[in-house]
């Protein structure tokens, strides 16, 4: 049966493109391009199954080949790097020419079958899809196909599962959340607030100095303990008031702003210090 | 019942026969609960859980399987059963191939459950990057991968449906329901996980690769004949071909023969062998064990029905081409395997060469078919090929059980870690002074293997052989006799490696200069010398090899004790593998039933 | 134009899609190369449907995109488990051969 000049002038279009698409596969450097041409023949053969009277499956070859299949390729492209290759397994061991030779008589061979053969006179599918295309569908499949389509079930599951076994990493150490960090920092003996800011009473770079209780007595833990180790704190031998004059002048002089700046990193360094300890 | 053609016009309920379906309802249905079991029951409880409803699903289907035959069958009235809507067809061939596959299946379910001390041969966690820490506090923590049991399960599930089934498609599912379990269980190994996850790969892109054949092979198929039911296609076997479809005859031959291609992948046949040693030696053994036994009769299942359908078409002649064919494997595989075979030092790999050869043993079977006259069903290799394949099976699954066994051990006494499997046949020296039991029941198998009388594997390749003949196939009979006689070579070489070769003695006799060389690098890194000492046998430690470079640690060997079951099925498999040598009479009265009806 | 040209080019796509496998070594898009020879196989039973007006052979390509789908996800999940060990340097066959 000779087709209508619109499919053949479509199916003219349609197959070099989808020639030129496939070979993209073959010949493309990076592995998303090969993808991406590969989306390219798969849209078009959507069109091409639509031409041919099946338009429910020119539907789902969208939504599953383009819309599931090759995105899941792209995503996996993505998370392996798209520039890393697999190539490293030895998968198929073979010459590039013969590769090629060997696809090209498979090709000539497939062809020539196919031309020698005498097909019957094309039926068409008016008459099937008489009842709208999905409708006759589903008849073969609820009758003819019933057990395959529950045996596909089972393979889906099996799918699933192979997937998940060789994915899924089960949770082996207990998860450690706030409460737990928490807890465990007090059973430890720790401190259970954050240690006190040093240089209450700063003379010149308040990070060094420690801070007073209500007493009026430094505070050792104060003093970050790096700076402890190094032996360069200082002691509170200065009198509290000349302190806090020096500190009034700084103020004056515009000082305050490093003095401040120098305080806070001394207790965010104190801070971390702290915490680093509490992990420990 | 008359199986209805397909793309009938109006909508025909299909009639479900649930007595003849169980069978498949309780292996896939064990399977889909198998995964609410991982999902639903305690960690501690899942392993006994899940291993007793596979055995009793296997069992059980059997067991219903032998009910079927006995009780069900009325083989005057049937050539064979079609079932829902000629999706199923169940023959007396079917019944007892299905049978042989469940029994094989059960034992290697044994062998794969072994989690004795040091013999389990899976990963604690398949997801685990090898070599993490991840991994090790996995192996610490005693983990096990439990879904192996429900992957199993859909995997013996897919390979019941694929010799039955009744329509390509069917037969296309099943193929990739056997199929996708197996690809993930061979990535699975304990040890040396990168060559199991290479395996695993390889074997899922040679398998997808086949698969894609086999479909296109079904497309052709369908242009030939409108329809992809096998009752339909070939008008049952009865009717002269109708006029319209004779010129579509290229498209069936290029179809069928692009059939066997998807399926002869499957079987491990040459030229789609190239999987076979990779894969066999990456797999966790017990897996390919089950692997080799029981996907090879699925898959020769499939072949024959695919032959026997095909061959004697009436009004086409497809006998010819087909048998070309299908010689034409045979004899490749058989030359292959038996001299491949012979240079082997891995004992995987030599079993799996051993299994090429095999494939092609049963070709020779296979190729026996003869044209339809038109009037009777004698199809004599159906069960030739059953009894072959069934004394293949149990040999293979112990064979592997055994190879499973015998380990590579660093340190020693107390502080001795199990490493994974020792497979270079060196090692294999004085096994029968220090594991008796392991060491004859592998020399059983293997004497089966080869085909020495008193043992199953010689029945099985007489009465294989005999078909050809009978088909008039005596040269490819006598080509087979020869191959076997090389193949009895390698396996009798190792039965004397096991029993009378000395181990400390043999140390010093193969390439004295490289010896030395090896074992002053051995004197620098490991202070473990000569050998692990088996509990009980102090004097039996086994001398190091050195002189192949495929060895990766330097340690001993030790031999396991395994399970309680993977004892059993070692037992029952050798003593199976005896009895059919001995009085293979009654099975084979029974086979007898499967040869005058359709496979 | 002839039915069959749909024909050709589907034996054309399967060829190409062959030779992909065959050639490109790596996996990923040698799977793709499957793909293909999946859809190509499709493309002929949507055609061989026409010819026959039967509509079995859509249902036929509706089942095979169902089981592409779940190789596919088999596949990829085995390709991501090789890629990640690859990735670790840490690789080692001491650590691999214990236990």
């Amino acid at each position: 049966m000779m087709t209508s000049t619109g499919e053949a002038v479509l199916f003219w279009v349609l197959a070099p493109a989808m020639v030129l698409g496939a070979l993209g596969l073959v010949f493309a450097r990076k592995a998303v391009y090969a993808a991406l041409s590969m989306i390219f023949v798969m849209v078009c053969l959507a069109m091409v199954y639509v031409m041919q009277q099946a338009e429910f499956l020119g539907i789902v070859q969208v939504v599953v080949y383009t819309g599931a299949v090759m995105m899941l390729f792209v995503f996996v492209l993505m998370l392996v790097g798209v520039d890393a290759s697999t190539s490293a397994v030895e998968t198929i061991k073979g010459q590039r020419w013969i590769g090629i030779l060997m696809g090209v008589g498979l090709g000539t061979l497939l062809v020539t079958v196919t031309a020698r053969a005498a097909l019957p006179e094309t039926v068409g599918l008016d008459e099937a899809n008489s009842e709208t295309n999905p409708a006759g569908l589903a008849r073969v499949l609820m009758s003819d196909f019933v057990l395959d389509l529950e045996i596909v079930a089972t393979l889906l599951v099996t799918a699933a599962l192979a997937a998940l076994v060789l994915t899924h990493r089960r949770r082996l150490t207990p998860k450690i959340g706030q409460p737990e960090r928490a807890a465990a920092r007090m059973l430890a003996g720790d401190h259970p607030v954050n240690l006190p800011a040093p240089g209450v009473y700063a003379r010149h770079n308040a990070m060094d100095v420690p801070a007073l209780d209500p007493e009026g007595n430094p505070i050792e833990a104060s003093v970050s303990r790096v700076l402890r180790i190094r032996g360069q704190e200082h002691s509170l031998d200065t009198d509290v008031t000349t302190l806090v004059a020096t500190r009034d002048a700084a103020e004056l002089t515009g000082d305050h702003g490093t003095d401040t700046a120098a305080e806070r990193g001394g207790q965010n360094d104190d801070t971390d210090a702290a915490t680093t300890e509490g992990e420990a | 019942m008359t199986p209805l053609i397909a793309a009938a016009p109006q909508f025909v309920q299909p009639e479900i026969w649930w007595t003849w379906l169980a069978p498949y309802l309780l292996v896939l249905g064990a399977a889909v609960v198998g995964v609410l079991v991982e999902a639903f029951v305690a960690p501690r409880a899942r392993r006994s859980t899940q291993l007793t409803l596979a055995l009793v699903a296997l069992l059980g289907a059997a067991g219903w399987n032998v009910w079927l035959w006995v009780d069900q069958f009325a083989p005057t009235e049937f050539k064979a059963i079609a079932l829902v809507n000629g999706s199923l067809m169940v023959s007396y061939f079917t019944l007892a191939l299905q049978t042989v596959i469940l029994v094989v299946a059960a034992l290697a379910l044994l062998v794969v459950a072994d989690r004795s001390r040091g013999a389990d041969d899976f990963a604690p966690t398949a997801a685990a990057i090898p070599g993490s820490d991840y991994e090790e506090l996995a192996r610490t923590k005693g983990l096990q991968q439990t879904e192996i049991y429900p992957l199993f399960l859909f995997a013996v599930g897919g390979m019941m449906l694929f010799p039955a089934a009744g329509n390509l498609l069917t037969m296309f599912i099943a193929l990739e329901i056997l199929s996708l379990p197996l690809y993930v269980m061979s990535g699975m190994a304990r040890h040396r996980r990168l060559l199991s996850q290479e395996a695993s790969l390889k074997y899922f892109l040679l398998g997808a690769f086949s698969s894609a054949f086999f479909l296109m092979g079904m497309a052709l198929v369908y242009g030939y004949a409108g329809t992809i039911n096998l009752w339909a296609i070939t008008n049952g076997h009865a009717l002269q071909v109708p006029e319209a479809l004779v010129g579509g005859r290229p498209l069936l031959v290029m179809g069928v023969v692009m059939l066997l291609v998807g399926v002869l992948f499957k079987v491990g046949a040459v030229p789609f062998h190239q999987w076979t040693p990779d894969v066999y030696q990456g797999a966790p053994t017990s897996i390919t064990g089950f692997m080799a036994a029981c996907t090879k009769a699925a898959a020769f299942g499939a072949v024959i029905r695919i032959v026997v359908w095909f061959a004697p078409f009436i009004g086409l002649d497809l006998h010819e081409e087909i048998q070309v064919t299908i010689v034409i494997v045979a004899i490749a595989s058989m030359l292959l395997g038996s001299v491949l075979g012979v240079v082997q030092h891995d004992v995987k790999r030599l079993l799996a060469y051993s299994s090429i050869a095999h494939a092609g043993f049963v070709l020779v079977a296979v190729a026996g078919v003869l044209p339809y006259d038109g009037q009777t069903f004698v199809f004599p290799m159906n069960s030739a090929v059953i009894f072959y394949l069934l004394a293949y099976g149990l040999a293979t699954v112990g064979a592997f059980a055994v190879v499973r066994l015998v380990r590579e051990s660093q340190g020693r006494g107390a502080d001795a870690v199990t490493l994974g499997e020792a497979t270079h046949l060196s090692q294999w020296a004085g096994l029968g002074r220090r594991s008796p039991f392991l060491a004859v029941a592998f020399s059983v198998f293997l004497l089966s293997f080869a085909g020495i009388p008193l043992t199953a594997g010689f029945i099985g390749k007489f009465t294989a052989f005999k078909v050809a003949v009978d088909g008039g196939l005596w040269w490819l009979a006598v080509l087979a006799v020869l191959c076997s006689a090389i193949a009895v070579f390698f396996y009798v070489r190792i039965i004397v490696l096991m029993f009378f070769v000395d181990p400390a003695a043999d140390d010093t006799e193969p390439e004295p200069a490289r010896e030395v060389v090896a074992v002053g690098a051995l004197g620098a890194t490991s202070d473990a010398p000569v050998g692990t000492p088996l509990a009980g046998e102090p004097e039996a430690g086994v001398g190091l090899r050195l002189s192949d470079e495929l060895r990766r640690t330097s340690g001993g060997v030790t031999v396991l004790k395994g399970s309680v079951g993977s004892r059993v099925a070692i037992a029952v498999a050798m003593v199976g593998t005896l009895l059919l040598g001995v009085l293979p009479g009654p099975v084979l009265d029974l086979l007898e039933k499967t040869v005058n009806f359709l496979p | 134009m002839e039915v069959g040209n749909y024909l050709y080019l589907a034996m054309i796509l399967f060829a190409i899609g062959a030779t992909t496998v065959m050639l490109r070594r790596s996996a990923i898009i040698a799977f793709m190369g499957v793909e293909l020879m999946l859809n190509a196989a499709n493309l002929a039973f949507v055609t061989f449907a026409r010819i026959h007006g039967d509509l079995s052979g859509q249902v036929i390509a509706f089942f095979v995109m169902v089981v592409a789908a779940a190789e596919v996800v088999v596949g990829l999940a085995i390709i991501v488990a090789i890629f990640r060990t690859r990735k670790s340097a840490s690789v080692d066959d001491v650590n691999l051969l214990k236990g």
